[in-house]
């Protein structure tokens, strides 16, 4: 029993915007729900797949997002309420199959959760989703909180019924993950009945085929839809305003940046001067909604993060409605008030609010900011990204390193997305040279495979973890093996999706429920579709590299290395050490020519310390975890291993 | 004395350059730089201002005076044979009879006997892995002519003795290039003066070279023309029949002599020693007497050897006529010569 089940009317708890989303999933009587890991969206399946038994769900960590939505989709059209959960670059996925989906409409109520991450905290993209509203034409809903994460999605339910079509909820990193308090609704009890009407005329939206063809007839369609939306938006409680009746300014915002711009109205003490107009419903804008607080002042700054959506959409109802409202100066991205990237702040909002109100006030005073940066470069040790103690990447991008220095050909790594993205980074020896979308590590390769035509001789080797290998690497290999490129990949197999916090995918014997799977075999699959393939542990270094040699010797295909050793903080090792390691400090070289601080200075692993008194290494026995990979690194075997009994 | 500098110079001046002759000086002294396939790599960055890599390297500068203070204990001249006692003529004696040699088998006795008389406890050999040289320590006197005959292609011969260092060996014999022993002879100064140097090296057999082929370039190249596992052997005939032989069992293949230099590596044309200056003895091809060596004695431990291995049967001399010499020295001279304009035109 967790909190997200308890069936208190009115009960207050402190959820994360993410188990918000999934208690208003729940309260709408959700039957399916499937995803792929991306942060920051993870935790909605995760919290669902945790009681799914208990609320008679079935939740799947779906290969990748494009299958998740095809999955919760077969749902919706099976009359049940699904949601597809995914982070901003999952929805490029997803998104072939959303714009037909679009097209076709659904039946029981359907949902796109979209987590964005707007300064690209936990990814190498800040992409912004509501495009895709706009590009699809559904409805697109942003919670402006934590109270909201939760009605709008039970309520998005409803509008996706209403309309017969995918609604997108979109959260962002500050939302889904912190928390806030969230008074629950009823959890109902329903009977979810699955069965999929098939039979009547091929264009009932109930009854007949589910498609997006004939294209012009169920286009205009879903256009009629979405105006259907857009009269529900008009009279939404999810746009809010507060302030008065004439402010001298009007903020138009959403999401996390209406907490940003009511702090910064807060700090300047100008709720007296400032309207707030907080949308919940971002795509299409209500006209009349908009004309009724553009008329309110002529002065408006649009805030919210990265792309300039909500500013574009609402010049363009502001140029319409200009023979009533007037002209009005416009202080948002286009004209620089506020950046067109990374994520927002208060401090943000503050400075072109204060300079449009003529208030003189300085969010990040000069000096401070000097100081600040001071203390950043002095005060603090400077830390890089890193593998943590025992990662199996670490050794495995040591041997990679060695081999492709050692072939001395300018071999190099086209990287992919997990934790190995930062082989790209000293504490990957920087092996990593490309890396791009999940799987395009073998499609680039694949690529490079093929340009031995016009003089290319630098081995290309592509790596992958074993969830990304099932989400987009097999028709990327798929290429390269028929298109016999010459290419080397390399399967960090880490046994779990580590990055997002070892969620199961179709290689393990269990799935999101906790329930028995069939384990896909990646060797078999490799194999059975013609590469070569060799199997290794990461931590056995002569091995790895004598096969990795072995492999890029052969010209003409692709060879596949799987570097098989389970994540350090997985669960089922984490804490647990295999050797108990010690430095014998008499024979440590240290900084001497030999040796010059391999252990610390290259291998880098966090359990492992430089004394600069003693001038040697020494093992951090909080923080080692045993993996004895540092005892193969020393030139002078001055560090040794024991087995742990 | 010259300045010593560290790995990210030994890069810059060296290996980016294509200078690099593969000679092993640097590899075996730490886990940076190492040898594979003929090739002598970077694995991590070194960021150490003073190694040893860069000061064993025979491409970076090189203090020829304190080499011939150290090994001869006299000036360095620049003379085109270097410092020697005497040259003759030479080849195996009566107790190396049955095994056959490219040349005259000179270097297979002297280190024959180095081992069974336990001059040396190992010989640091260029042996063969198929046709691939495969440096090699051998202890065992009976190996030593397995590695005899002519490798054409660099290797890091001079790595098995920095490794036999650490490997508790303390009088080593070496067979090598004038590269590799120039290699070997910087490392004997103890360039970074550490307090725990112990000078290994007992004896220094250098080998005439006018050029080595690169291994990967000369690899690729006869595996286009030849089963390379069937190769029985390879040889440059004297002058002036400008060809390289291949033989295997079935055919001989004749190459012409300016397609193999080719694949000399860019560092031969600075080389300024074609009679490996900085060793005990030194051993080439005898041109006018087939089946002989010149042997050149350049010190006194040199000497000692040669006359043992003389009175033993392990070698035979003869007299290296005068016209042999001027001969001898106009090839050394001009390889001098030629390295000195080479190095110019690469630094203008």
């Amino acid at each position: 029993m967790t909190i997200l089940t308890q069936k208190e009317k009115g009960a207050r708890h402190l959820l994360m915007g993410n188990e918000a989303i999934a208690r208003g999933a729940l309260e709408a009587g959700v039957a399916v729900a499937a995803g792929y890991p991306g942060t920051p969206s993870s935790e909605i399946i995760e919290n669902l797949a945790k009681v799914s038994d208990e609320a008679n769900l079935y939740v799947e960590w779906s290969i990748n997002e494009k299958v998740a939505m095809e999955v919760a989709a077969a749902a919706s059209f099976a009359e049940l309420r699904s949601i597809c959960v995914l982070k901003q670059n999952g929805l490029n996925v997803a998104s072939d199959f959303l714009l037909h989906l679009a097209g076709s409409g659904t039946r029981g109520g359907m949902l796109v959760i979209a987590c964005d991450d707007p300064g690209a905290l936990s990814s190498i993209n800040e992409g912004d989703t509501r495009h895709f509203a706009r590009l699809l034409e559904i409805p697109l809903l942003e919670p402006g909180d934590f109270q909201e994460a939760k009605d709008m999605t039970k309520w998005a339910f409803e509008l996706s019924e209403m309309m017969q079509n995918v609604v997108m909820v979109r959260s962002v990193t500050r939302l889904s993950h912190a928390s806030g308090n969230v008074v629950f609704g009823e959890l109902p009890e329903v009977e979810k009945k699955a069965r999929f009407r098939h039979e009547g005329f091929f264009l009932d939206p109930n009854e007949g085929v589910v498609t997006s063809s004939p294209v012009f007839y169920k286009h205009e369609l879903q256009q009629k839809k979405l105006a259907k939306a857009v009269e529900a938006f008009e009279d939404s409680p999810f746009n809010t305003y507060s302030g008065p009746e004439n402010p001298e300014v009007l903020i138009i915002t959403s999401s996390a940046c209406n907490l940003y711009s009511r702090e910064a109205i807060h700090i300047l003490e100008a709720k007296d001067r400032v309207g707030l107009l907080k949308l919940g419903t971002t795509w299409p804008l209500p006209p009349k909604l908009l004309e009724k607080y553009l008329s309110k002042t002529d002065k408006i700054l649009i805030v919210e993060e990265v792309i300039p959506f909500l500013e574009e959409n609402v010049k363009i109802l502001a140029m319409e409605l200009a023979p009533k409202i007037g002209i009005k100066t416009f202080y948002a991205k286009r004209d620089g008030s506020i950046p067109a990237f990374n994520e927002m702040n208060p401090d943000l909002v503050i400075n072109p609010l204060a300079k449009i109100l003529g208030i003189d006030y300085e969010a990040m005073p000069a000096e401070y900011v000097a100081q600040s940066q001071d203390f950043t470069t002095t005060g603090a040790p400077a830390r890089d990204l890193t593998f943590c103690p025992g990662c199996p990447h670490r050794a495995s991008f040591w041997s990679i390193n060695h081999v492709l220095k050692l072939d001395n050909n300018q071999g190099f790594v086209c990287g992919d997305i997990g934790c190995y993205s930062m082989a790209m980074l000293p504490t990957g020896f920087s092996t990593a040279k490309t890396m791009h979308a999940m799987g395009s590590g073998t499609g680039v390769a694949s690529g490079f495979g093929k340009l031995g035509k016009f003089g290319m001789e630098q081995p290309a080797v592509a790596v992958c973890g074993d969830s990304t290998f099932f989400h987009a690497v097999i028709p990327a290999l798929a290429n390269a093996v028929h298109h016999k490129s010459d290419i080397t990949l390399i399967v960090l197999d880490n046994s779990g999706t580590a990055m997002t916090g070892f969620q199961p995918h179709p290689g393990l014997k269990v799935d999101a429920q906790g329930k028995e799977a069939l384990d896909l075999d990646i060797q078999a699959i490799c194999e059975s579709m013609g590469a070569k393939v060799d199997i290794s542990d990461p931590f056995e270094f002569e091995q790895t590299q004598q096969k990795l040699f072995d492999l890029l010797e052969l010209k003409d295909g692709v060879k596949v290395l799987i570097l098989r050793q389970i994540c350090a903080l997985s669960p089922e090792k984490k804490g647990k050490k295999k050797y108990e390691m010690a430095i014998d400090e008499t024979a440590c070289m240290g900084e001497n020519c030999g040796c010059n601080r391999l252990c610390t200075r290259i291998l880098r692993c966090p359990g492992l310390i430089w004394d600069k008194e003693k001038n040697t290494s020494k093992i951090d026995e909080a923080i080692c975890a045993g993996c004895g990979v540092c005892a193969s690194v020393c030139p002078e075997g001055a560090i040794s291993r024991k087995e742990v009994a | 004395m010259t300045q010593i500098l560290g790995s990210k110079e030994l890069m810059a001046q060296v290996r980016n350059k294509d200078l690099c002759t593969a000679c092993g000086g640097c590899v075996g002294l730490c886990p940076y730089h190492k040898a594979y396939k003929g090739k002598i790599a970077m694995t991590f960055d070194c960021d150490m201002a003073e190694g040893r890599c860069y000061a064993h390297c025979p491409k970076t500068e090189t203090d020829f005076e304190a080499l011939s203070q150290r090994l001869f204990e006299s000036e360095y001249k620049g003379t085109p044979l270097g410092t020697y006692r005497r040259i003759t003529a030479a080849k195996a004696g009566p107790k190396m009879a049955g095994d056959r040699f490219q040349n005259g088998g000179t270097v297979s006795a002297l280190m024959t006997l180095a081992l069974e008389n336990s001059l040396i406890d190992a010989a640091v050999l260029t042996g063969k892995d198929g046709i691939v040289p495969e440096p090699k320590i051998v202890t065992e006197a009976a190996d030593v002519v397995k590695c005899a005959s002519t490798k054409y292609m660099a290797a890091p011969t001079v790595a098995c003795l920095n490794e036999g260092a650490g490997q508790g060996y303390t009088n080593m014999g070496i067979v090598g290039t004038p590269c590799q022993l120039t290699a070997v002879a910087q490392m004997r100064l103890n360039p970074l003066n550490k307090a725990d140097f112990k000078d290994i090296t007992a004896l220094t057999v250098g080998i005439f070279c006018t050029w080595a082929l690169d291994t990967r370039k000369f690899l690729d190249f006869l595996k286009q023309r030849v089963d390379t596992q069937k190769i029985t052997s390879m040889d440059v005939p004297p002058p002036p029949a400008e060809i390289f032989v291949v033989k295997t069992a079935d055919e001989t293949i004749e190459i012409p002599l300016d397609e193999i230099r080719a694949m000399v590596p860019n560092g031969c044309s600075i080389c300024p020693d074609m009679t490996a200056e900085w060793s005990d003895l030194s051993v080439g091809a005898f041109e006018g007497k087939p089946g002989w060596n010149v042997l050149v004695v350049r010190t006194e431990k040199g000497g000692k050897l040669v006359d043992q291995a003389v009175e033993a049967g392990y070698l035979v001399l003869d007299d290296f006529p005068e016209e042999s010499l001027q001969h001898l020295n106009l090839g050394a001279g001009n390889k001098k010569k030629r390295a000195q304009e080479n190095a110019e035109r690469m630094d203008s």
